[in-house]
Order: C-alpha cells, then structure tokens, then sequence
C-alpha cells in the first residue's frame, strides 16, 4: 500500500496528468478536416495577437523521426519540415520528414535550396494520404542546447511573415542521449520591434560559452510554446507489446561509455565559465555592491547548478553499470571465500 | 503458408517502422471514417458507424550488411486495386526523395497491414523482385487485441518450394528482433510511458532513472522465472525432456559472470573513481558557491564603511 500512496504523491509533486488510454473513438485527431483547416487559415487569428499559439502537440511518430534524424547527423546540424494542422490555439504536428540540406554557420534560408524536395514530397505524400500542409521545421544544436540562433530568428521571422502558421522546433540529439530525456524546444518569434509584455520564465539549461552570446542577443525575440504528446491507440498498444522485447536494451545502455566526449567537452566549457567568473569577481571586490556583484553571484549560482547537472547524469550511469555488474558478474563471488568483499560499496545519494 | 525460413539472415527491426506503419494504417483509416460531428450521433441509432479496416501499404528501407539486414525506415504506396500491383513510377520517385536524405538506405522489401499473409501479396512480391532479389514482407496486424503478448509483427521471405511438382513461391516466417539506438529508445520510452518531461528535482530525476531500470529488471525476473518453473517441471516428469532446450539453458548458464577478467575491474574502478571525482568537484563548485554568497550576505549585514568599527542595524 505504501507505493501506491509514494506513488500518487510523487505523481501530484511533478502534475502528472494521467493520460487516458486512447481508445479508437478518439483517434479523431487523425482526422483531417480540410473545410475547417481553410476556414482557419483565412481568419487568420494569429495576425493580430503574437502570442496567439500557446501550445504544441507532437505525435509520437514525428517525435521519433526528428530524434532519430537529428541523431544520425552526429556533430552537423540537421534540419527537416514538419506536416500538420492547427486547432485552435494549438499547433498539432503529425510527421516530419528530413531535408537534403548539410548546416553550416551561414545558412541563412535553407528552404531555398530544398523548395523542390518539398514540393515533390509534399504531392506524392498527398497521394499516399497525408494530406496536411507544412506547418513548422525543425533542426537540431548537437550538444548546445534547445534555443534560436540569430539566424534562426531571422529564418523564422521570415517564414512567420509569409508562411503562417509556422512553427519553429530545435532538438538536441547529444543532450537527449545523455540525459536520457528527449531535448527539444518549440518557438515562436514576436514581429519585429514587439515587446513581450511579461517575461515567461523558461527553464533554465546550459549553454556553451562559445554560444553564449549569440543566445543572450536574441532570447527576448521569440518565446516558449508548451509542448505534449500524443499516439494513437493502435501506437499505444504496439509500444505495451513493443516493451516485450525492448526492456533488453534498456538494461544493456551504458550511457557513461556513450557520452564520454560530451561529459569531457561539458566540464572544460564549465572551467572556463568557472575562470570568467573568478576573473570578474576579482575586480568587483573593490567597487560597491551594486547590481554587478548580484550579476556577477548568479553566474557562480548557475555553474554551480550545471556542474550538479553533469554530475547527477554521470552518477545515474555509474548506477546502471553498478547494478549490471551486480546481476551479472556477482555469481563469482559464491567461488571465493566469504571473507572479501562483495563488491564496490553502495553509493550515498548525493 | 508459413514454416520457418532456412535462409539464415538475421533480421533487425526499428521501432521507428513500426510506428510509421501503424500511423499509416490510423490515418488511412481515421479519414474513411470521419468522426461524428456530435458526440451523441453513435449512440441515438445504438448502432455502431460502420469502421472499415483498410489494407494500407508501403515499402522497407534499410541496410543489409553480409547476413544481416537491418530495417530502418519505410514509406508509404499507392495500391492499385485493378492490377493488384503497387504504383511503380510512385515507388521510384519517393526513392529517388529518399535517396537524398538517406543515401545508404536501399529498398529492402514491402509491408502491408492485415491478419495473414494473402494469396494475392505473393503477386505485389514478385514485382518487387526486380529491385531486390529476395524482397521482405513485414506484416503488421492492426487488431488490437489485449489478450495478446508478442507484437503482432511478422516478416516472410519468399522461398522456392517444390509443392505437388511445380516450383513455387511461398511465404516463410522469419523471426527477428528489435535493435535500436540510443537516441530513438530515450524518445519511444518517453512517448510510451509519457514520463515529465522538464528536469524536475534531482529526485525526481533518480526516481524516473531507477523506475526504467527497475521495470527491464522485472522483465529479466520474469522470463527466467519461465524458464526455471520449465526446467522444475521437466525434473518432476511433467514436461518431456528436451535435449535441445536444456543445451541453451545450460549455455546461457555458463555465460555468466558476464566478464572477469583484470583489466576489467580495473577499468570498472577508474570510471567509478572517475565519477566519484566528478562529484567531489561538484561538491567543491557548490560549497565556494555557498560560502561566496555567505560572505557577500555578511559584508552586507555588517557594514564596516559607513560606522567604524561598528554594527549598523541593517535594515
């Protein structure tokens, strides 16, 4: 009993909404209205209030293609289209398809290059039964976070001016992997010279010093959208039996193997940070307090929470090869004296 | 119809093909039957609206590398009802499309959804052969049936048999299994079981961590309990003994310990010692951090500037 009740306090702390089971009545949202999404699109309600959509809805199969694109380009950045509708003020994204286009620094309007994949694939996909229209693109940052680069605001910008509704959609393949949580961020930019009326607080995440800059000139230009997902019930049932045969290769992970170059670049990015801010509070002991000694501690804080970050992923490795190592190599230990020690000594939480 | 294939390839499936399969199969379907536009139209009749189950089909792309072929991706087609063949000019452009984005994928054969492998898909089959000399056919069942423990996933190949005389094509099973990278694991497990998405608390985080560890362990307790209560079985007289089924036990016996060699303990231990080094630093960072900011929070309680040598009452 007592599970139960951590568990539904552990489901109450972090708002877990229990998702219902889809049944096949509500795969409506499969369904593809094409009076009401024309309907839609002349209203064109977006015009007058930028922050019109709020939310984003990801269907299972899109997320998959995206992460799966996106990793497979390694240290390069990939970029794709998305296909969807809207409802309301949400933007539904139900596929995503790749894009032949390689990311370089100055990539300024990739889709010229890739207007003619996009149209072949949009007619022969409207063939085969996917009939909605691109509705957003997406693209990756390997290993430095879910934000808009200035050339990404500007990319975005251009398309909210002419091909709305249009969403924008970055995913970190490297993050993801070393995580072991799925990295990605949707954005809207605000026309130009608008001013955010409050300031959304959005989670926090580490950037790399060399990007730093380029995240801070351009983060009050776009904002956040919420974003879920969703599967159908065919999808929901395959994934229960598809568990069957996949737990073999939750155990067989080793993350710590995996991530080691990621884990290595991290903390020498955070070493520099660390010499920065101790550079800049060595010149701040004489002057007053101010608000620069406040900028200057909430840097220390916020390296303070990176380096906790790179260390709470790094021990949830050490975990599962602790524990691998237990299942599968104790069985030696029946062979030697009870004396010895029976293994590395279990952790203390940090 | 179906034995078991002799032809020796080892087949591995993406999860990312089922799920496109599936999503195919759902949009298809959810546009022939459009929902009612009020929720009480099903119930007025009593009568449920009629549900079509259409066949949906596609084709496989992936890499086969010596006896092993990998299934990574895969698109839909058009089916033309009248000469029970798939669109071939169609084919050939969605290749060439996804030839560019993926240039190391080649056509490894067709799916289709249904309950059994079909008479007329040994037709679709032979057309396919031509691209590839021995097509796959993966075969997805969209019932959904909650009694059901395997996935309802089945690849044929296609074998020359000689039946009454005459060389024929026949559909064999294939077994296969579920490979997967990183990558697409992290983002099925988190669409599957849906877990919170944003950081949370460093507990939360554990929890989510040792949950998903916990559940394969589960899984691992539950099959070999399987095999124990078989093997039990088999001792008391209950089950005939199976010379076969006791070789593969008793070898999957001997492969444990995994691995005991020197160095790998000795590697085992530096990355423990490394990750132990991690934290101590971490540790370090947030205490300067700590006693940083409790050093600016004295100098601002007690400020020696203004009073000398006194106490202001900091207010």
């Amino acid at each position: 009993m007592d599970s139960a009740i951590a568990q539904k306090t552990w489901e109450l702390e972090n708002n877990i909404l229990t998702v219902e089971t889809p049944d096949p009545s509500s795969d409506s949202i499969f369904y593809y209205d094409e009076t009401a999404q024309a309907k839609f699109q002349q209203e064109k309600p977006w015009a007058n209030d930028p922050h019109y959509f709020k939310r984003v809805k990801i269907s299972a199969l899109a997320l998959l293609k995206m992460v799966v694109h996106a990793r497979s380009g390694g240290t390069i950045e990939v970029m794709g289209l998305m296909q969807g509708k809207t409802d309301g003020d949400a933007i539904i994204v139900m596929d995503a398809f790749a894009l032949p286009v390689e990311g370089t620094e100055t990539r300024v309007n990739a889709q010229a290059d890739a207007y003619e994949y996009m149209v072949d694939y949009s007619q022969t996909n409207k063939q085969a039964g996917r009939l909605e229209n691109v509705v957003g693109w997406y693209h990756s940052h390997p290993g430095y976070g879910c934000w808009l680069s200035g050339i990404d605001v500007s990319t975005q910008m251009l398309n909210q001016q002419f091909q709305e509704p249009f969403l924008a959609v970055v995913i970190d393949p490297t993050r993801t992997v070393s995580a072991g949580k799925v990295e990605i961020g949707a954005f809207r930019t605000y026309p130009e010279g608008h001013k955010p009326v409050d300031d959304p607080i959005s989670e926090y995440q580490t950037i790399p010093l060399n990007k730093i800059e380029d995240f801070g000139v351009h983060c009050k230009q776009y904002y956040a959208l919420d974003i879920t997902y969703f599967k159908s019930s065919l999808d929901c049932h395959l994934l229960d039996l598809l568990w069957n045969k996949y737990w073999v290769n939750t155990l067989s992970s080793s993350p710590l193997l995996g991530n080691g170059d990621y884990v290595a670049g991290q903390i020498s990015d955070l070493a520099e940070k660390l010499e920065q801010a101790e550079n800049q509070l060595a010149h701040s002991r004489i002057s007053p307090l101010g608000p620069s000694r406040k900028k200057e501690e909430s840097q220390l804080a916020k390296i303070t929470r990176d380096s906790a970050k790179i260390t709470v992923e790094q021990v949830h490795g050490l975990m599962s090869q602790v524990i691998k190592d237990i299942l599968f190599n104790s069985v030696r230990q029946s062979n030697r004296s009870p004396n010895e020690q029976s293994g590395p000594e279990p952790m203390v939480e940090a | 119809m179906a034995s078991s294939s002799s032809s020796g390839l080892t087949f591995k499936l993406h999860p990312l093909v089922i799920v496109n399969i599936s999503d195919h199969y759902t949009r298809v379907k959810s546009q022939m039957n459009p929902p009612p536009l009020t929720s009480t139209s099903t119930t007025v009749n009593g009568v449920e609206p009629l549900q079509q189950a259409p066949r949906v089909y596609g084709c496989v792309i992936g890499v086969q590398r010596g006896r092993t072929v990998e299934i990574f991706n895969s698109f839909e087609l058009l089916y033309d009802p009248s000469t029970h063949s798939l669109d071939r000019p169609f084919l050939e452009k969605k290749q060439e499309l996804y030839k560019k984005v993926f240039p190391h994928f080649y056509i490894l054969g067709w799916y289709s959804t249904g309950s059994d492998a079909q008479e007329s898909d040994m037709h679709i089959h032979k057309a396919l052969m031509d691209i590839n000399e021995s097509p796959l056919y993966v075969l997805l069942n969209p019932t959904i049936n909650p009694a059901q423990k395997d996935l309802p996933v089945t690849i044929y190949e296609s074998e020359l048999h000689v039946i009454d005389g005459i060389p024929q094509l026949i559909f064999v099973r294939s077994s296969y299994t579920i490979e997967t990278v990183e990558a697409e694991r992290i983002s099925v497990d988190h669409v599957a079981h849906l877990k919170p998405s944003d950081g949370g608390s460093a507990a939360t985080q554990l929890a989510a961590h040792l949950t998903g560890i916990h559940s394969a362990i589960k899984m691992l307790n539950s099959r070999i309990r399987v095999l124990h209560h078989y093997l039990v079985g088999m001792q008391k007289g209950d089950v005939p003994c199976e010379n076969s089924l006791l070789r593969q036990v008793s070898s999957l016996l001997r492969r444990l310990p995994a691995i005991e060699s020197e160095k790998f303990q000795d590697d085992f231990l530096m990355e423990y010692n490394d990750t132990l080094l991690i934290t101590y630093l971490a540790m370090f960072t947030n205490c300067s951090s700590t006693m940083n900011e409790l050093v600016d929070k004295f100098n601002t309680a007690y400020d020696r500037h203004s009073r000398r040598g006194g106490r202001t009452a900091f207010i």
